[in-house]
């Protein structure tokens, strides 16, 4: 029997720092600033997320404030430094939806395997299997510093940590059989006793007996999306993650990770199709060109220089203090003080790029801010649906995404652009579906179920 | 004199504290897995007007090396992690309190405080937490040790874990966080406050990354009657859960807990003593006496010499289980206190064995209450009244039948006698519970 080949379908993730990703987001009038501290903002993204029959509502964390130590960088013009626990926020929607799936952001480094496993499990059964996670390493220096270490934690210290991390989790998700809690009130068995298993791991950084007290998710296992360019972060993608959150401002680049990535895989026993690719896009989307540019002038005018600048020396440039939006900036080299000290986890290719760019062009301090804000260090569109589809299409089926992470520049008005505009656009193209494929994350990613560690073996067994 | 009010928790931990509670025909077995449980939970705790719903927590499945007899007949073996459970929860409820538990020993304290925190602004201002230490040796392995740590180690251990909590709490001025978009100031440095804390346990930068929340210090719970853990209730908490089963050893224990308050700079009135009370109420004493019975009645045998073994006690199937307990030798684990009173008590009255294992599964350790809503609401007044309680923790016995006999008959009957309020009065967890509001530490010192 031949079946109908099912079209390749984009993969489409509503990623949400806090009011937007504009660093400056909620000084707009219509923005609630006290938005992430307000579970109806975030009722109302994941609203916006299922209503557009997108896969997940993404949520960035990082357990510190960043950069309090050098005034130079403005954060505290930035909404996005104060957040609540996502883990928390995902649990508390999980309750209001009903089909959406959720991307909490959790480290490695900071959190450890049995409390994590045990919240994840218990988010994803109240979700009916709608939990996926960032999984993150932590590379801000300030996070360690909350987690009783005097300096930060090196980057190959971190990812071993995370390799055994999630070995230990997917061992506890496996603890129950699905059939293990009998719950026979009439002969009085609540379980059966060889039914569940006792991980016992003792490795270099967890020794956990287990079993997990929360019977297997939904799921089986919890869809796993990573970022990361550094060879260990694309190792640990490699290895053990669902999806790619890549943050490429070019297609050439991006089909450079894609492949990167991808090519990784075979070694970890992996086929190309168990990673999906899902980069960044930020659009300023209009009906128009011209409306599309005023809604980006229109914040870009909001932009404080201190806050550019700051923003400027994260990403290795020098210190442009005191420079006038207008003028010219001075031919630029990057410095090596913020390269040493990697106060940021941007790449040095992408600095110098703009380097050149800034150079060649001539570009004002203006200018450099409009490319640092929107297409620097993830694709960034200003246009119609129309440009943006287009562009989407192009890197979906040229090798260089399978999808995307929409990233606001404000909520909700972002988002809505975005479902309102976009999506039927490309469900038109038939890229997106238009209706959710299955009743879990897992399902509708469209990523193979993970059979538990013990009926694997006694399949095994049984050949 | 005035009436004392009666506060109370509603703890929601699995299908009920009676052991046979899973088996009863109108539970549902599997209700500790299914969020629909919670909510209709949530639903009775709010009709009830319970000032907090309540979830206890040990991060382990225990007995594992046990016989199996002794461990798959009991149900409390899998659960929601309760800052997950109590943040789907502040979702679908609007006025009652939310406390999940968490251990200091085996938890972060800047996760701790983020998740309390986003807790507390999820809700609205109507989170508490509960801090426990850790009790056995199955948890303790899940978390890289090969056994509890001493109570002294803990308790050392979970005051600096509040410690550093509390004064996450205070990382930011109440008018730090500005917001101002005619400035473009989102928050004001100088009103943030870095912890640079470097105790004995952990080290914490700081400062939080979450504004003050509505309540700025969520109520804490503690619970315990060792001397550790009476000083830690008197410094730090707001709530204790405690568990003495007697008036007499209650009012003990009350006197015993707020008399160690001055020493911390502390008033009485700061603090609420709730003992936990599973309840038993029917329309007639002979109801709620049926009800228990009903319970007790599905305890089978095996259940029951289960019950004692996963206790620590030894095998006594093969005896005659009519007949009084047998002489054996204890298995290796060393009884908990309450077991060891628990044989004590059945040795002394020449108790059957089967009269032991009921006693045990009866819930033995906790203050049982069997009676008409006249009959709880006369001991609950008698206790509030003596002080020896400022209200309680409701532990029922099965869920959610239970909580729908109390809502049904005792909250009436103590909102009649003028001693329960008729509404939700408005504002936060802390300002139900009559506490103070929580000032921070800068605006204290600022102030002096």
């Amino acid at each position: 029997m031949t079946g109908q080949k099912v079209p390749r379908r984009m993969r489409l993730g509503l990623s949400v720092a806090s009011v937007g990703y504009h660093y400056i987001a909620w000084r707009l009038p219509e923005v609630s600033a006290i938005g992430s501290m307000d579970l109806q903002h975030h009722i109302r993204a994941a609203e916006l997320a299922e209503r557009g029959k997108m896969d997940f509502l993404f949520l960035a964390d990082w357990a510190s404030l960043l950069n309090l130590d050098d005034p130079r960088i403005a954060r505290d013009c930035e909404h996005a430094q104060l957040k609540m626990d996502p883990t928390l926020v995902v649990s508390a929607l999980a309750t209001m939806t009903e089909r959406v799936g959720f991307m909490p952001t959790a480290s490695t480094t900071y959190n450890h395997p049995y409390n994590f496993a045990r919240r994840m499990a218990t988010i994803d059964h109240i979700s009916g299997g709608r939990l996926g996670w960032n999984m993150v390493t932590g590379f801000n220096p300030e996070e360690a510093l909350n987690f009783n270490h005097d300096k930060p934690v090196p980057s190959d210290a971190r990812h071993a940590r995370a390799g055994e991390f999630v070995q230990v989790m997917n061992g506890l998700f496996d603890s129950w059989d699905a059939d293990a809690l009998v719950r026979d009130k009439a002969g009085g068995i609540f379980f059966e006793y060889d039914k569940v298993h006792t991980l016992a791991h003792k490795g270099t950084h967890f020794s956990v007996l287990g079993p997990l007290d929360v019977p297997r998710p939904p799921q089986g296992r919890i869809p796993i999306i990573t970022a990361g360019v550094s060879d260990n972060a694309m190792e640990l993608a490699a290895q053990f993650a669902d999806m790619s959150y890549g943050g490429q401002p070019n297609i050439e680049a991006a089909r450079k990770y894609y492949d990167t990535v991808k090519g990784k895989l075979a070694k970890y026993g992996r086929s190309h199709d168990d990673m999906l690719m899902m980069p960044g896009i930020q659009c300023y989307l209009g009906r128009t060109q011209a409306e599309a540019e005023d809604k980006f002038a229109r914040i870009q005018d909001l932009l404080l220089p201190r806050v550019g600048i700051g923003h400027l020396l994260l990403n290795h440039f020098p210190d442009l203090t005191g420079l006038k939006l207008d003028e010219p900036v001075p031919n630029l080299s990057m410095t090596n003080d913020m390269m040493e000290h990697r106060i940021s986890g941007r790449e040095p290719e992408m600095t110098l790029a703009l380097i050149k760019r800034a150079n060649d062009e001539k570009l004002t301090l203006r200018q450099l801010f409009d490319v640092m804000m929107c297409g620097f260090w993830s694709l960034g569109v200003i246009g119609t649906p129309k440009i943006v589809a287009d562009m989407m299409e192009e890197w979906f089926t040229t090798g260089a995404a399978d999808g995307f992470n929409i990233q606001p520049p404000w909520m909700p008005q972002g988002a809505e652009d975005f479902v309102s505009m976009v999506i039927p656009e490309l469900q038109r193209r038939g890229l997106f579906r238009t209706e959710y494929e299955g009743k879990t994350l897992r399902e509708n990613l469209g990523l193979k179920p993970v059979p538990s560690q013990y009926a694997r073996g006694a399949a095994m067994a049984a050949e | 004199m005035a009436k004392r009010r009666i506060h109370l928790g509603l703890s929601v931990g699995s299908v009920g504290y009676h052991y046979s509670a899973w088996r009863h025909p109108d539970v549902p077995a599997g209700g500790a897995m299914d969020f629909a449980h919670y909510r209709r939970l949530a639903k009775l705790a709010e009709a009830g007007l319970f000032d907090l719903m309540f979830v206890a927590d040990t991060a382990s499945v225990r007995m594992l090396d046990k016989p199996e007899s002794a461990r798959n007949r009991i149900h409390d073996h899998v659960r929601h992690e309760p800052f997950a459970l109590m943040a789907a929860l502040s979702a679908i409820t609007t006025h009652v309190g939310l406390l999940p538990t968490v251990s200091a020993t085996y938890a972060e304290p800047y996760n701790t405080a983020r998740a309390v925190g986003a807790l507390d602004h999820l809700s609205r201002g109507r989170a508490a937490w509960n801090v426990v230490t850790g009790f056995c040796n199955y948890e303790a392995q899940n978390y890289g040790l090969d056994a509890l740590p001493s109570a002294q180690t803990r308790y050392a251990r979970a005051a600096e874990f509040i410690g550093v909590v509390n004064a996450l709490f205070d990382s930011w001025d109440d008018n730090a966080v500005v917001r101002d978009k005619a400035s473009g100031l989102f928050f004001d440095r100088t009103k943030m406050h870095l912890l640079k804390h470097r105790g004995e346990f952990f080290k914490v930068k700081g400062p939080l990354d979450l504004p003050p929340t509505p309540q700025r210090r969520p109520p804490l719970v503690c619970a315990g009657t060792s001397e550790e853990s009476q000083e830690l209730a008197a410094k730090y908490a707001d709530m204790v859960y405690a568990g003495k089963v007697t008036l007499a050893d209650a009012r003990e224990y009350y006197a015993s807990v707020k008399g160690r308050m001055a020493r911390h700079g502390r008033r009485p009135e700061e603090l609420l003593i709730l003992p936990g009370v599973m309840v038993y109420v029917g329309r007639t004493r002979q109801e709620a006496q049926d009800k228990f019975d009903r319970l007790q009645d599905l305890l089978t045998d095996e259940q029951g010499l289960g019950l004692l073994m996963a206790y620590g006690l030894p095998d006594y199937s093969g005896y005659d289980l009519g007949g009084p307990v047998p002489d054996l030798p204890a298995g290796k684990e060393q009884f908990g206190q309450y077991v060891s009173e628990a044989l004590a008590t059945a040795k002394r009255d020449g108790m059957s064995v089967r009269q032991l294992y009921r006693m045990i599964g009866g819930g033995f350790w906790s203050l049982r209450a069997i009676g008409s809503a006249a009959d709880i609401a006369d001991m609950m007044e008698e206790w509030v009244h003596v002080r020896a309680a400022d209200g309680f923790i409701f532990q029922p016995p099965c869920l959610p039948i239970a909580v729908e006999d109390f809502v049904a008959l005792v909250v009436p009957e103590l909102q009649r006698r003028g001693v329960y309020p008729m509404a939700y009065m408005q504002g936060t967890l802390r300002e139900r519970l009559g506490l103070d509001r929580a000032v921070s530490r800068h605006a204290q010192v600022a102030a002096e």
